[in-house]
């Protein structure tokens, strides 16, 4: 059994579990499943309009981009990751966060809906501001060799190029853009507003920390199945996307905050963006690039720690749906 | 980049760095390298500005920069929380400048206070009683400025956030000191001298000894003094009722209490109605209006409503009301809002263990089951099943009663709700059963108070706060006597100002005058004389402190009876009988038929109780004295941990109104710094969330006393919960947090709080196993699973990694915060300021405080007629409260200060509870 190749009859027998990490993600995302709807966001939309034009621009690209955004990652996936995976435990992993992209995308919907913005220009944003139609660029570019007919998984360019579209879509796309946007997002329930969207926005990353989990799993996994992979020039490679990937951040980050607002300003996140990076390419097994310290210290309140929620004024989000603890399924009692 | 700033008038100066930089060394005195803590904030604020910010912005900027640096310094808290309390001095103190010499602007204090009374009474925001009634200037010269450095930054926001009051501009019109004066002041109207009870109250209120609840911090002294923090009303089955009740919850609402709401009278879906023929929709649908009601109210016009449903478990739609708090389902079928508990009976828990069957009934058939309880209840609810057996009821439904209590357990771990609360614990124990039965608690689940068709029972609440009578590791016993009695006549006096907008909450309020008063701070008094909560000592001492509290609390009632008459519901009540807390025990084993598993002695032993009970038969002022809040705001405005809780981890975020705060648990912090030990494990601690556990460096005492929330044993918090429960009239909000989700581990941890007499509990936290990357410690999830990657090259030699590949774009890559320019020399502390930083004041303290007497002993209170002030001459420091008098040891080339607390295993003079 491997993880990547040409699918064979018995990669469709669960068991035996040759890949149990995959498996044991796969049940904590289940338990992680939540609605948007469980959301209620009346107070924000009171906060937003009393906000500044500059941060309403920043709550509205953030909006653009990760709203199309979590659809790329399920194109990724299903045409990228999905088809070239041979364990059907990633399979029932990764049918899980489709499914989760799809929530996101329908929460950032519902907060669209909620909120009094012109929904033509939020949805046309990434379709012309320069600095994001770069981004989407980006991840097409190394998902487009995977759907190319000319693939061939078992050779070693094939293996290539599905580790680079996995980096791209999972380390880079999820693993660093989806990450400066979620501070940004939380800098402004840490100066108290939208509070409930940033509620779900902790949803939305308990998820994606899981994606990013099963991703580097995923690489090194394939990594050690495969050592020919283990070349200087292809991990030079691998450490130029991610590089590649954070200056298209920086260049978003100018058009995210073309002003500043309280607590944030494009140099501030910029840093935040590097300083994320170093850490996925130290996962990945290489030096950190940018050396640079964590300016949001305030993060540790964000999602640091366990939070103690008073659950008549906040969403709890820390709760779990578990089917499992109790073992007997709920009947209907006889009249 | 060049930098403006746009002033209040509009107009923009270019960014000054050295007048930040003095605003923050002036935030600074006192504390330990205050050069380091100016640079270190400078730098971090300038780091988040951007062109055009505003002076406001670029204060709340500063002040984000401190809070950041909480977690790795606490003294970061004491800059945070000055740089604050200037932002608001500069908006309510008159004249006010950031660099007034401390007389000057203690002053200023004074003038504005009597400025704000006068402004505020004249526009209608405090009621003419203010003025009227008081002495101002006396007042104004009651008020210590110097306490404001008690508070904790995270409680002095909730504070400005929540409870100060604010002009059309939602900008606050009061500064603390104000807020606990108008308060003193807001319930002392009523007394033959206003002036000086008003500087008793503010006294102990200003020291943080105890709080007021919340409803009373926001309206007390202002012309509408909605003061009630609780409100419990039954749903009477009839359509009229049910509409009313509505609108009575929108009201309640209104005025910012919180709402318990029982639904078990309603009769089940698919009952015939009486009139119309057809059939009821059951109590869901009904419920749901009310969920959707309480959304539309901004409570007190601060959060929005929030009630709890109450129902009984034999009720046949109980399965449905089970589901009430789902996340998915039916939308019309959930309570998105509104909280959910049941009330359980002995007979129910009894099934439980005997794996009987337990029945469900349409109320419309079953009426009496839930005005009844005890054997009564057990013995009517025999006779339904029977009809029910017999085929004598339209409808029931039966299921083993083990499964039951699993579904409710299942529900409770996933949805943390509905909470526990045992109805024959509650009815059994009663002291003002003389009304009627008891069909439900609160929302807090501390309140047990009777409510019918014509009353609502109302509760009053305020918390002692037992850490602030600590000192050199010892309960103050005198000045918490004190305490206790001062709080029990302010929460008396209250209930003649109080305005209630229902006339069946008034009715019930006036006739019962019950109050409760809580007690918060418990597990950082344990940990300041260091003991674990998991330990005997902590169950003794708590055991004892409730003991000594409820003693006095109704020692003082029974005092105020003979000064102002007893309620108008005293007699027949158990009290009238000579009855205190501790002898429904045995009432409570008698109906249940079965002895309760906790120790009934006493811990405390100077106390007469007999005295007490004799005193307490000729008349009570209240119908009950004691219920122990949550306090989830008011213990952070304490800066304390709430009710009894225990600390839920070391280090904590909690979620608030008033924004996201890093909860560090300061006495931890305290103990480590003098082990010379913090700065080596402070990054472990958040890596750890909190949990020291896991933590080499820490010696294993620390770590017994300082666990959290999910490690401490959960049978911890019921042997807290029952040592209290003895000593307390009504009940406890009973935080349980779990790490197991064993079923039926958790059935029996349930099973035992009942065993032992709780009354009630209160949340289930789970732990969460599954939490988001973290993203301010070093986090690398390939190293976690033991993977290597691209690592197994060496890339120290390879040329592709020596140089940067390949740079598209510009990147500004600082590698570290700008460094701003040298700080001007931080000047040492003028005389002034250390006087402040380091005060010590004369006071004395009031053995008695009813204007009728009581001797200052605990064991026989004896009544004197005239007012004979007692006094003791204590010294008592402000700030800081907990003062080590450490040894020092120098490692390497620090010096440290050296206090842990000792090891309970070897030392036997710390415990006091053992003493």
């Amino acid at each position: 059994m491997t993880l990547i190749g040409k699918p064979s009859p018995t990669d469709m027998n669960l068991h035996p579990l040759n890949y149990k990490w995959a498996y044991d993600l796969y049940n904590q995302a289940v338990r992680n499943t939540w609605f948007p709807h469980e959301i209620a966001l009346k107070e924000d939309l009171e906060d937003f309009e009393k906000m500044t034009e500059d941060e309403r621009h920043a709550v509205k690209f953030l909006m653009a981009f990760f709203n199309p955004a979590e659809l790329i990652v399920n194109r990724s996936i299903a045409l990228g990751i999905y088809p070239y995976l041979k364990s059907p435990e990633c399979h029932l992993y990764l049918a899980k966060q489709m499914w989760e992209e799809a929530n996101h995308c329908v929460s950032f919907e519902y907060v669209l809906e909620t909120f009094p913005f012109d929904r033509e220009s939020v949805f046309n944003t990434h379709l012309e501001v320069p600095s994001m139609i770069a981004k989407e660029a980006f991840i097409n570019k190394y998902l487009s060799r995977m759907t190319d007919d000319k693939l061939d998984i078992d050779t070693v360019e094939g293996k290539k190029d599905f580790i680079r579209n996995l980096v791209a879509t999972n380390i880079v796309m999820e693993g660093v853009w989806f990450y400066s946007g979620f501070m940004v997002a939380l800098s402004f329930r840490q100066r108290n507003q939208l509070r409930n969207f940033g509620s779900m926005i902790n949803w939305v990353l308990r998820d994606e920390s899981l994606h990013l989990k099963f991703g580097i799993n995923l690489v090194h996994n394939i990594l050690e199945e495969n050592p020919e992979l283990l070349t200087e020039e292809f991990a030079a490679e691998i450490r130029n996307i991610v590089i590649e990937g954070v200056d298209l951040e920086v260049a978003y980050n100018k058009d995210l905050f073309p002003n500043g607002i309280l607590g944030l300003n494009a140099d501030y996140v910029n840093q935040y963006v590097q300083y994320v990076a170093d850490r996925r390419l130290q996962e990945l097994g290489m030096p950190k690039y940018y050396n640079a310290t964590n300016p949001a210290k305030w993060m540790s309140t964000a999602t640091d720690v366990f939070e103690l929620v008073n659950f008549f004024e906040s969403q709890n989000t820390s709760y779990e749906v578990d089917s499992h603890s109790s073992g007997t399924k709920k009947e209907n009692p006889a009249e | 980049m060049s930098i403006t700033v746009t002033r209040h008038d509009g107009k923009k100066e270019p960014f000054n760095a050295d007048k930040i930089n003095r605003s923050i060394e002036r935030a600074c005195y006192g504390l330990f390298d205050p050069v380091s803590k100016v640079t270190q904030i400078a730098t971090e604020t300038q780091l988040t500005l951007y062109d055009g910010i505003t002076t406001d912005e670029m204060d709340q900027a500063t002040i984000n920069a401190a809070v950041q640096n909480i977690k790795d310094d606490i003294e970061y808290d004491i800059v945070a929380k000055r740089l604050l309390l200037k932002t608001l001095y500069r908006q309510v103190i008159k004249d006010f400048h950031p660099s007034d010499e401390v007389e000057v602007f203690a002053n200023k204090h004074r003038i504005s206070f009597i400025d704000f009374i006068e402004t505020g009474v004249a526009n209608g925001k405090l009621h003419p009683e203010m003025k009227a009634k008081f002495n101002l200037n006396e007042l104004a010269n009651t008020l210590k400025i110097e306490r404001d450095e008690l508070f904790q930054y995270a409680g002095l926001d909730g504070l400005i956030n929540r409870y100060l009051i604010k002009d059309i501009n939602q900008k606050p019109i009061e500064v603390p000191q104000y807020f606990f004066m108008r308060i003193a002041m807001g319930l002392s109207y009523n007394e033959s001298n206003p002036t000086e009870m008003a500087k008793k109250f503010y006294n102990k209120m200003s020291r943080l000894e105890y709080v007021a609840g919340g409803s009373t911090n926001l309206a007390a002294g202002t012309i509408n003094p909605a003061l009630s923090n609780c409100y419990l009303l039954e749903i009477q089955d009839d359509m009229r009722h049910i509409a009313k009740s509505v609108s009575d919850v929108m009201l309640l609402s209104k005025g910012s209490g919180g709402i318990g709401a029982s639904v078990t009278k309603l009769r089940a879906s698919g009952s015939p109605l009486r009139k119309y023929g057809g059939t009821s929709t059951g109590p869901t649908p009904f419920a749901k209006i009310i969920d959707t009601a309480i959304r539309a109210i901004q409570r007190g016009g601060k959060k929005k409503g929030a009630l709890c449903f109450y129902m009984e478990n034999w009720h046949i739609d109980f399965p449905e009301f089970l589901d009430w708090k789902k996340n998915n389902g039916d939308d019309y079928m959930r309570m998105r809002t509104a909280n959910t508990a049941v009330f359980l009976s002995d007979e129910f828990m009894k099934r439980v263990a005997s794996g009987d069957e337990w029945y469900m009934f349409d109320p419309a058939e079953t009426a009496d089951l839930n005005e009844l309880y005890g054997e009564a209840f057990s013995k009517r609810y025999v006779e339904y099943v029977d009809m029910a057996n017999a085929g004598k009821l339209r409808a029931f439904k039966k299921v083993p009663a083990s499964e039951q209590y699993r579904q409710i357990l299942t529900e409770l771990q996933s949805s943390s709700h509905p909470w526990l609360v045992w109805k024959d614990s509650i009815n059994l124990r009663a002291l003002n059963n003389n009304t009627g039965t008891i069909h439900m608690s609160n929302l807090c689940t501390e309140i047990c108070l009777p409510q019918d068709r014509d009353n609502v029972a109302v509760c009053n609440l305020a918390s002692l706060n037992l850490a602030a009578h600590i000192k050199n590791k010892e309960v103050n016993w005198s000045r918490l006597e004190e305490s206790v009695r001062l709080a029990v006549r302010q929460l008396d006096n209250l209930i003649d100002i109080n305005v209630l907008p229902i006339p069946e909450a008034a009715k019930s309020d006036r006739e019962n005058r019950a109050v409760g008063l809580g007690v918060m701070g418990f597990s950082d008094t344990i940990e300041q004389l260091g003991m674990s909560y998991d330990s005997p000592h902590a169950w003794d001492f708590a055991d004892r402190i409730f003991e000594f509290v409820s003693y006095m609390a109704i020692d003082e009632s029974a005092n105020l009876a003979q000064e102002r008459g007893s309620y108008t519901n005293f007699q027949g009540s158990e009290w009238s009988k000579g009855k205190v807390p501790i002898d429904t025990l045995v009432t409570l084993e008698e109906g249940r038929g079965r002895p309760l598993t906790v120790s009934k002695t006493s811990k405390h032993k100077g106390l007469n109780w007999d005295v007490l009970r004799s005193k307490v038969s000729k008349g009570m002022r209240n119908a009950t004295l004691m219920a122990v809040a949550p306090n989830a705001n008011i213990g952070l405005l304490a800066a304390t941990t709430p009710g009894i809780d225990a600390r839920f981890a070391q280090v904590f975020s909690r979620n608030k109104i008033s924004g996201k705060y890093l909860d560090i648990n300061h006495n931890l912090v305290k103990d480590l710094k003098n082990m010379g030990i913090w700065d080596d494990v402070k990054e472990q601690i958040i890596e750890n969330q909190g949990d020291i556990a896991g933590i080499s460096l820490i010696p294993p005492h620390i770590k017994e006393v300082y666990k959290t929330s999910f490690t401490t044993s959960p049978y911890a918090y019921i042997e807290v919960a029952a040592r209290a429960q003895k000593w307390v009239d009504q009940a406890l909000s009973r935080n349980m947090y779990l790490e197991t989700r064993d079923i039926d581990e958790t059935m029996q941890i349930y099973s035992t709080a009942w065993e032992k007499g709780l009354k009630s509990t209160y949340y289930l936290h789970m732990k969460p196993r599954h939490t988001a990357e973290q993203s301010t410690t070093n986090v690398n999830k390939a190293a976690k699973i033991g993977k290597v990657g691209f690592g197994a090259l060496n890339f120290s030699n390879s040329p592709a990694f020596s140089a940067p590949l390949q740079k598209s774009l510009d990147v500004n890559v600082p590698t570290q915060a700008p460094i701003v320019e040298p700080v001007a020399v931080v000047s040492p502390m003028t005389a002034k300021q250390e006087a402040i930083a380091n005060i010590t004041l004369e006071e004395e303290i009031l053995v008695s405080t009813s204007i009728v007497k009581t001797e200052p002993v605990f064991s026989q209170p004896v009544m004197v007629k005239e007012e004979v002030v007692v006094q003791e001459k204590v010294l008592v420091s402000e700030a800081p409260r907990n003062e080590y008098k450490p040894l020092e040891r120098v490692v390497g080339e620090k010096k440290y200060n050296i206090i842990a607390p000792e090891d309970p295993a070897d030392s036997d003079n710390i415990c006091i509870a053992c003493q």
